[in-house]
């Protein structure tokens, strides 16, 4: 049986890579929104849910596996603004 | 690899992950509509404990002095009251969790009773979440099912398309085209409910998925997040100091209970710390339902002697926290009674004909069309055949074999709790063993036949095994479910002449690859 590897390659885009996109969309949120810091968080949480919900067909609909990957590479810059003060602290 | 459209894609996300997810979600959603009623069930599989409506204050009172005799030198005792939902009335003392020892009373006398040791109706709350796992690897379990849900639900939309002509387009007795109607009509119907039900799953334990804003706010201080969300709430007994003090009389329970429904509304259990001392504290538990918002630890505390209100319970101040307790309290369905547990237990039921519907279209149409060839993916569809048997009928057999094993084990079994969960799982794995060896449409109809048998039989067991009292409503809700399983049987074996189906566009979009 011929191993479908791009297939393989999407489900992981779209599953592990759309949960990591939605995490750093809400480690985003989070660091953005405005007032208490704890109350970010749970809006954060409870709206990464939608957004990791759009994010599976959003990415798994990609003609190519590449394509798939580049969408979740979104999560990068994401990131780097949630986790920036951590980031910020590396810089020697 | 040829470059799918987007309704293609849609297609093979809902069809697969349906299939692969359908079978745990079949499972979750079986024992969360069970969960709905789970001390009804509860009650059930305690037919030595007698069903007598008593008045929370004579409850209350009987069983503090069944704990004033028994156990005078106890530094906390906790007593779980009848209410709404059930006559059952316990005790427990100690340091240790809630009902980790209880001794259930009659309600009416105090005396200690001896009932069986049972799983209990939380079994089907507990494998609802847990599925029998470890604790942190079912809750994301269940919780990546519930994306898997939301996902099933939003490519189902998007490759069905009709989704209002739908509403009108039941073709029974069509064979597969009328499974296919079942499927659409019931996810279309109920697709408010499966919305709401999915995303209010994930919010329960909304910052276990998603911890991303407390890793980076909080820099992953849990604690720290914690602290501030719920400003130091605790959870547990009441507060008291480890010096006792003098021994002093109880106050009248009967007048703290009004008092804690005055600010508590329905009160389901009793804390109380250094009792039958002068620093002696009761805390008086809200019970669930009296809000949508889910409130687990709404407490009341009153000094122990004089009955004086000293902590009243605290809403929830944060907004955020109200949202969740709120999401997470459509969830539990513990708000409305008993008219909004059974909107629930009917709704949950229509998804699981959604998703074993699902799960039979799948394997049905695929088989069929590698039936020729006998290739790999011919087996690979033959065994998911199989396997929707055991889980969507044979699961059905288990529940029934659990109830059966609470009434037919020997009452004084060593581990008899633990012996009803193992009928259940033996029970579970015997049924795929049967799915495998015996032809498919034989292996249905039998596991189903078996089911509704073990649903029909469920009022006679009680009846003449040692049951005390009647159910009415659990045992009339498990023979209804027994006709209708009997119902579906009778359809699996005389299947209706195949009419072949007209070709639409629409129905072109299930793509086999």
């Amino acid at each position: 049986m011929r191993v479908d590897y791009s297939m393989i390659s999407r489900v992981l885009a779209s599953t592990l890579g759309a949960y990591a996109l939605a995490y750093a969309f809400a480690a985003a949120c989070a660091r953005l929104l405005p007032g208490d810091a704890a109350d970010a968080a749970m809006i954060a949480a409870l709206l990464s849910f939608a957004l990791l919900t759009a994010f599976v067909p959003w990415i798994f609909s990609r003609r190519t596996a590449c394509r798939a990957w580049g969408v979740v590479a979104l999560a990068i810059p994401l990131a780097a603004v949630g986790f920036w003060p951590q980031l910020w602290s590396l810089v020697p | 690899m040829k470059k799918p459209s987007f309704t293609q894609s849609m297609s093979l996300l809902h069809t697969w992950g349906g299939l692969v997810l359908g079978w745990l979600l079949f499972v979750i959603f079986l024992s969360g509509s069970l969960a709905v009623f789970d001390q009804e069930i509860d009650n059930w599989m305690h037919p030595e404990l007698p069903v007598a409506e008593v008045e929370q204050a004579h409850a209350a009172q009987v069983a503090l002095d069944y704990l004033k005799q028994r156990h005078p030198e106890q530094t906390a005792w906790r007593i779980s009251l009848p209410g709404e939902r059930t006559d059952q009335l316990s005790v427990s003392v100690g340091e240790g969790r809630r009902n980790a020892e209880a001794q259930f009373l009659d309600p009416r006398s105090g005396e200690p009773l001896a009932s069986r040791k049972s799983t209990g109706g939380y079994f089907f709350f507990s494998f609802h979440f847990l599925l029998n796992l470890p604790v942190l690897l079912g809750i994301w379990t269940t919780g990546f099912a519930a994306v898997a849900m939301l996902v099933a639900l939003v490519s189902g939309i998007v490759i069905h398309k009709k989704i209002f002509k739908d509403f009108f387009t039941f073709r029974p007795a069509k064979g597969q085209r009328s499974w296919l109607d079942v499927h659409n009509v019931t996810g279309v119907l109920m697709l408010p409910f499966h919305l709401m039900i999915a995303y209010t799953a994930l919010s329960i334990f909304a910052m276990i998925y998603m911890p991303a804003g407390v890793h980076s706010v909080f820099n992953g201080d849990n604690k720290a997040f914690t602290q501030q969300m719920y400003g130091g709430q605790r959870f547990g007994g009441p507060q008291v100091p480890k010096e006792r003090g003098e021994p002093a009389p109880g106050a009248d329970i009967a007048e703290v209970l009004v008092r804690a429904r005055e600010v508590l509304g329905p009160v389901t259990d009793l804390s109380i710390g250094n009792p039958g001392y002068s620093t002696a504290r009761i805390q008086a538990r809200a019970s669930m339902g009296n809000t949508v918002e889910l409130t687990k630890g709404r407490t009341a505390v009153f000094d122990g002697v004089t009955g004086e209100l000293l902590e009243p319970p605290t809403p929830t101040a944060r907004r955020t926290l109200f949202t969740q307790r709120v999401m997470t309290g459509l969830h539990f369905a513990q708000f409305g009674g008993y008219p909004v547990r059974w909107l629930y237990f009917i709704c949950g039921m229509a998804s699981c004909v959604m998703i074993a519907t699902g799960l039979v279209i799948f394997t049905l149409k695929r088989r069929r069309a590698s039936e020729q060839t006998k290739t790999f993916a011919y087996r690979v569809y033959r065994s998911a055949e199989h396997l929707n048997v055991a889980i969507v009928a044979g699961l059905i057999v288990a529940c029934g074999a659990l109830l059966w094993s609470n009434h037919l084990l020997p009452a004084q079994l060593a581990e008899r709790s633990d012996w009803e969960q193992r009928v259940f799982f033996g029970i579970w794995l015997l049924t795929l063993l049967h799915a495998f060896l015996r032809p498919w449409r034989k292996a249905w109809c039998e596991q189903l036949c078996l089911a509704a048998v073990l649903c029909l039989g469920l009022p006679l067991l009680n009846a003449f095994v040692d049951g005390q009292a009647h159910h009415p409503w659990l045992e009339g809700t498990s023979v209804g479910f027994g006709l209708i399983l009997l119902r579906i049987a009778r359809r699996v074996a005389n299947p209706p002449a195949e009419v072949p189906a007209r070709k639409r566009k629409s129905e072109a979009t299930e793509v086999t690859p």
